[in-house]
């Protein structure tokens, strides 16, 4: 291909976070007619290039150039007049508005300086045609399934008619359809000569649809090259640095397993009719599609959500606690997801929440012993090799060492069972490989993990059993030897049972 | 459901149609309490027993829809008592002098854009929270108001107290072109990014939304809004009082809970705050006529603004 | 910026901490004026600004508390009007010392407090609502109680708290000193503080970390209602008599001392040790407006204006929600 110029290119540009560095002397150029991957772990520093990229950012060094011209201090809507549209895995909607008036949203055709509606209609209906939404153009996005929403956002990034479309993981919540029809969508695009380009960790995804890859790892970039002559096992490489198969421990079966909570019947928010059984000495891995009530099914076992079941064993008493003390004193813990939202207070220092849990189930009223706080923070922030002064604040903390303080809080209690919820995402590769041995090494000392995990690979290679679940039922059990990452996929999309169309 | 692209060639009024989800049970609420109304006090369906019942509505309308506004935008406005005050005392003591009716009129919109303006900026360019910020406003305003009036006085003409609080509806009429006014706000870009500033703050901006602009404007219209109201209290009265808005602050919180206003920003419609405006002037009125004390009435009024916040969670902790 | 609860400020941290310089400003004041007004460094005087002080600090006493759980107490003023009202009706006749009564309004004023936390903690009532509708309740109940008239005190413990000087010092300053004494150590040295602090900062993560959220909130409130009523006891004591509205000062009095004070509207950070200075920094302002001789309108305007003043020069607060 003849190389055209760039419609949009960053030159050296450098970004960091509460003195983190997130990127570091990074270079891209998205040219005319060009489906650009943009490949990364979670943490590689990928969302923030594209903020800069699209003016939502400012770089602390390096420059934006649109059409070969830098721009100093892009702004969002500068950024949209030099063409530049964003489709944010954060979804950039709002709920109580239309869908119509979420599509043209900072961007209204005007008639005598009111939102021309008619105009409005006619352009939104066009995009909402490119991308299939056939819902009444009236309808709150508030009322629309996640799926849907991110098709209004795709919709919404087309009716600014970009010369350069940006697309951050724009399935990840998509039915295969939607992919599809996004797919050929894509196609159009690039042989109009919009520059695209694509993040996501469907590596099948990329493989098909981009020419070019750039690669980031640790907020540097890696790779910068024609996707043509390189495999998905190649691509891994570029992104982890390392043969994939390295960065598992070694499994190895533990002595002895014992099943430490059984429920019958079980059903908590979308999770629905489960029975189950969690062994001391094992990893149980829970995987499925995202959002197949996985997450409903760790809550109401932690006493988080209003749980039922037909008949409940946890840890010796015959009934599930009732709420999340209860769930404590019973010796479970629960790492959430979300470490920003759910997991750790961000304005607090890394001793404050490390020793939270443990003040949450002391008396109220007895006197703090500063000094044995200190030990035992000192203690758990050595064993779990979290960087830096633990008066800090927790939001200074990069994601792999946050997560560490959320896994750590938990070891003044000595839990028996653990349950994490995708404790690796946005988890460097380092800091995953660690968490992987320190699971490992949980089972082996006798707790119980539960490990829900977005990621099949960690599934397989950490995990003794795996449970699949799909629209809120647990619909398979699949023992070590039978752990692959075909049997986990076909068990989450149900193709035992039917053909589904692709 | 799935209308054909011709049939929703027109999308305005679906937008708007859709908007009442959610309200019907507010609109029935308060559509009981008018039937109640109209049977315990027939005068409400003569022109003058109309005029005086929406008289009494009036200003909590427009401060409802002020404090919706600033509840819209994400934040609180614990000044809208005191700008109410300061409006009444600008029109006692302007309109009767040389500036006349026209030119207090000017100078009452004026003082209430200025303060809205300025608390607007304070707030979003300061990043300070506009509960702080309209706490010590309020003093600021009140402070001003005693300043041109320092106790009740001044006189707003004769004629405009019978045309604004007289026996004839004009009030009504008001309230309805407010409504349209807002209606025509409510449909250009910067008034409908409202909607997104308050609810997806950063969304917006990445969408090339000017936030900023849209939360001060918001800001100058809450002012103006209160203000306008304090005019009216004062051609109610036919004179001036520095503390007479004092309750409206609360009063207005608690018409735009009703309403359906979520403290979060975004959540939230004016014909609910409108409504939710209604109600509770219609409350304190029906408990009036059904010979409820002051106390019956206040405590009445508490139980009642708890409920309505609490019915809806309470629904969902059964679900 | 300010303690959040775990951290123990050393050295040049706590010549930049909010209390600190809370205190500092309030010292220079105090110097300044002193130095440059006649009468106002008497000690005479000062002592009355403490005691003054005193009845503010009480009350936000409670009001830090649940401001850094992330809540607001709109109905504080109402609960010290009732406590000041009440306490005459509720004396007990056969008990000369007072104390029954002064137990019995304690008593009452906790358990609206209490109520408030229940309905914020259960109803999911956002508190401002919550506790406004609290307020315009107790409006009712107070003119049921009094009427207009004011309610003379016939109490001697009360009175002698709010007259006494033993050693010199007001009974209401030594109070106000045991309190925040205990309301320090409850916030910054035990668990239950820290569960607050939790709270405030971040409700989810605090229930996923195990903190027993509701009674965490319901105590909290319960705190504000009983230091209200403390602070309602002590105003009656002062004035010698009860009347409706005469807590009304205390409300945006309370707030203002725990955001001058350092603590952060949107909760999980502050102390009570900022609020103290807070609290004395608005008496000695409002006798400052006093001594300027201004007219109640241009009183109102520099209190408004020192305040957003104050608040612009240290309490920028990053937007987070």
């Amino acid at each position: 291909m003849t190389e055209a110029a760039p419609l949009l290119a960053a030159r050296g540009v450098s970004k960091s976070f509460f003195g983190n560095p997130v990127l570091r002397d990074v270079s891209i150029a998205l040219l005319p007619g060009r489906v650009h991957a943009l490949l990364g772990e979670n943490g590689a520093g990928k969302s923030t290039l594209i903020n800069i990229l699209s003016g939502a950012l400012p770089a602390d060094d390096g420059a934006v150039e649109i059409d070969g011209r830098p721009v100093a201090r892009m702004t969002p809507s500068e950024a949209r007049q030099g063409g530049i549209a964003v489709v944010q895995q954060e979804l950039s909607l709002t709920a109580s508005l239309s869908i119509a008036e979420n599509i043209g949203l900072g961007a209204y055709p005007r008639r005598f300086g009111m939102v021309d509606y008619r105009a409005l209609a006619a352009r939104a209906r066009s995009v909402c045609a490119l991308v299939g939404l056939d819902e009444p153009l009236s309808t709150p996005v508030g009322a629309l399934p996640l799926g849907r929403r991110q098709m209004v956002e795709i919709a919404k990034a087309l009716y600014r008619e970009p010369r350069v479309l940006i697309l951050d993981e724009p399935t990840s919540s998509l039915s295969a359809t939607e992919t599809a029809i996004l797919t050929k969508l894509l196609e159009r695009l690039r042989a109009q000569g919009v520059a695209i380009l694509y993040i996501s960790h469907r590596l099948n995804e990329v493989m098909a649809l981009c020419e070019h890859v750039t690669v980031l790892k640790d907020g540097r970039v890696t790779a910068d090259q024609p996707l043509a002559g390189t495999d998905a096992a190649g691509l891994v490489r570029l992104m982890v640095g390392r043969d994939p198969g390295d960065l598992f421990p070694r499994w190895q079966p533990s002595a002895s397993t014992n099943p430490v909570v059984s429920v019958k019947d079980f059903s908590a928010g979308l999770a629905r009719d489960i029975d189950l059984e969690i062994r001391t000495g094992e990893v149980l891995g829970i995987g499925g599609l995202v959002g197949q009530g996985q997450e409903d099914l760790l809550l109401g076992l932690y006493g988080a959500i209003p749980a039922v079941a037909a008949a409940a064993k946890v840890n010796g008493t015959s009934a599930l606690p009732a709420g999340v003390p209860q769930a404590n004193a019973l010796g479970l813990a629960y790492v959430p997801a979300d470490r920003k939202r759910e997991g750790l207070h961000l304005i607090h220092s890394i001793a404050t929440n490390l020793m939270l849990p443990d003040l949450a189930r002391v008396p109220a009223l007895r006197i703090r012993r500063r000094s044995a706080e200190r030990a035992t923070v000192r203690d758990l922030a050595s064993r779990f090799a979290i960087k830096g002064d633990p008066a800090r604040q927790a939001q200074a903390l990069s994601g792999g060492n946050q997560q560490k303080v959320a896994l750590a809080k938990w070891m003044p209690h000595d839990p028996l069972v653990l349950l994490l919820n995708d404790p690796t995402r946005g988890v460097d590769v380092e800091t995953k490989r660690e968490i992987y041995i320190m699971l490992r090494k949980f089972a082996a000392a006798g707790k119980a993990v539960v490990l829900l995990s977005s990621d099949t690979p960690e599934l397989v290679h950490v995990c003794d059993r795996v449970a699949v679940m799909r629209e809120g039922r647990l619909v398979a059990m699949l023992s070590h030897d039978e752990l692959s990452e075909e049997r986990i996929v076909a068990a989450a999309v149900g193709a035992g049972r039917q053909k589904q169309a692709a | 459901m799935n209308r054909s692209p011709e049939q929703s060639a027109a999308l305005y009024w679906p937008v708007q149609v859709n908007r009442n989800n959610g309200l019907v049970g507010l609109f029935a609420v308060v559509l009981l309490f008018v039937i109640a109304y109209g049977v315990l006090f027939p005068g409400l369906f003569t022109l003058s027993g109309f005029a005086k019942f929406t008289q009494s509505w009036f200003p909590l309308a427009l401060v409802a829809m002020a404090q919706a506004l600033m509840m819209l935008t994400g934040g609180i406005n614990l000044a809208i008592g005191a700008t109410v005050s300061l409006g009444a005392v600008i029109a006692a003591t302007t309109m009767s002098g040389p500036l006349g009716v026209a030119g207090g009129g000017a100078a009452v919109a004026l003082a209430g854009l200025a303060i809205g303006a300025a608390t607007g900026l304070i707030v979003v360019k300061l990043r300070l929270p506009a509960i702080v910020v309209t706490l010590a406003g309020s003093f600021i305003v009140s402070g001003a108001a005693l300043l041109i009036l320092p106790r009740p006085g001044g006189a707003v003409p004769d004629w405009l107290s019978n045309l604004l609080a007289g026996n004839t509806p004009t009030a009504f009429v008001i309230l309805v072109l407010v409504a349209l006014l807002w209606k025509l706000y409510m449909a250009t870009p910067v008034g409908l990014s409202l909607y997104a500033a308050g609810d997806n703050p950063v969304g917006a901006y990445r969408s090339g939304v000017p936030v900023d602009a849209a939360r001060i404007a918001a800001y100058a219209i809450s002012g103006l809004l209160s203000t306008g109201a304090g005019l009216f209290v004062a051609a109610q009265t036919g004179s001036g009082d520095p503390v007479i808005g004092t309750a409206f602050t609360l009063n207005s919180i608690a018409a735009a809970v009703l309403g359906g206003i979520g403290f979060l920003g975004g959540q939230g419609t004016m014909r609910g705050a409108l409504a939710g405006s209604l109600l509770l002037s219609l409350m304190i009125s029906v408990m009036f006529f059904l010979g409820f004390t002051p106390v019956a009435q206040y405590v009445a009024q508490g139980l009642i603004i708890i409920g309505a916040v609490a019915l809806p969670q309470l629904r969902r902790l059964k679900r | 910026m300010s303690a959040t609860g775990s951290v123990a400020p050393r050295g040049t941290a706590i010549l930049r901490s909010r209390p600190f310089l809370t205190f500092a400003v309030v010292a220079a004041v105090w110097l300044v004026a002193g130095l440059t007004m006649r009468g106002f460094g008497a000690f005479g005087h000062l002592r009355y600004l403490v005691e003054l002080a005193a009845v503010i600090g009480l009350v936000a006493a409670g009001q830090t508390f649940v401001v850094v759980a992330g809540g607001i107490d709109l109905s504080v003023a109402a609960i010290v009007t009732v406590s000041a009202v009440g306490l005459p009706l509720l004396s007990v006749p056969g008990d000369p010392t007072g104390l029954s009564a002064i137990i019995a309004t304690l008593a009452l004023a906790t358990a609206i407090g209490l109520f408030n936390g229940l309905g914020v903690a259960f109803l999911r009532v956002h508190p401002m609502i919550m506790t406004l509708a609290m307020a315009t309740f107790l409006q009712g109940l107070l003119i049921l109680i009094a009427g207009g008239t004011a309610i003379s005190l016939d109490n001697p413990l009360v009175t002698w708290l709010g007259n006494a000087r033993p050693i010199g010092i007001p009974v209401g300053i030594m109070l106000w000193l045991v309190v925040s004494a205990a309301v320090l150590v409850i916030m910054h040295a035990t668990p239950f503080g820290a569960r607050v602090f939790a709270l405030g900062a971040n409700p989810l993560a605090a229930t996923l970390s195990g903190v027993p959220v509701n009674a965490t909130t319901i105590v909290v409130y319960g705190i504000s209602g009983f230091t209200a009523g403390l602070a309602g006891v002590l105003v009656l004591g002062m004035n010698g008599q009860g009347y409706v509205g005469i807590g009304d000062p205390y409300l945006l009095a309370s707030i203002a001392a725990v955001v001058l004070g350092g603590t952060s509207i949107l909760g999980g950070m502050g102390t009570y040790a900022g609020t103290i200075p807070g609290a004395l920094l608005l008496v000695t302002i409002t006798a400052l407006i006093t001594v300027v001789n201004a007219s109640p309108g241009w009183r109102s305007i520099l209190f408004g204006s020192l305040i957003l003043g104050l608040l612009l020069l240290s309490g920028r607060e990053s937007a987070r929600r």
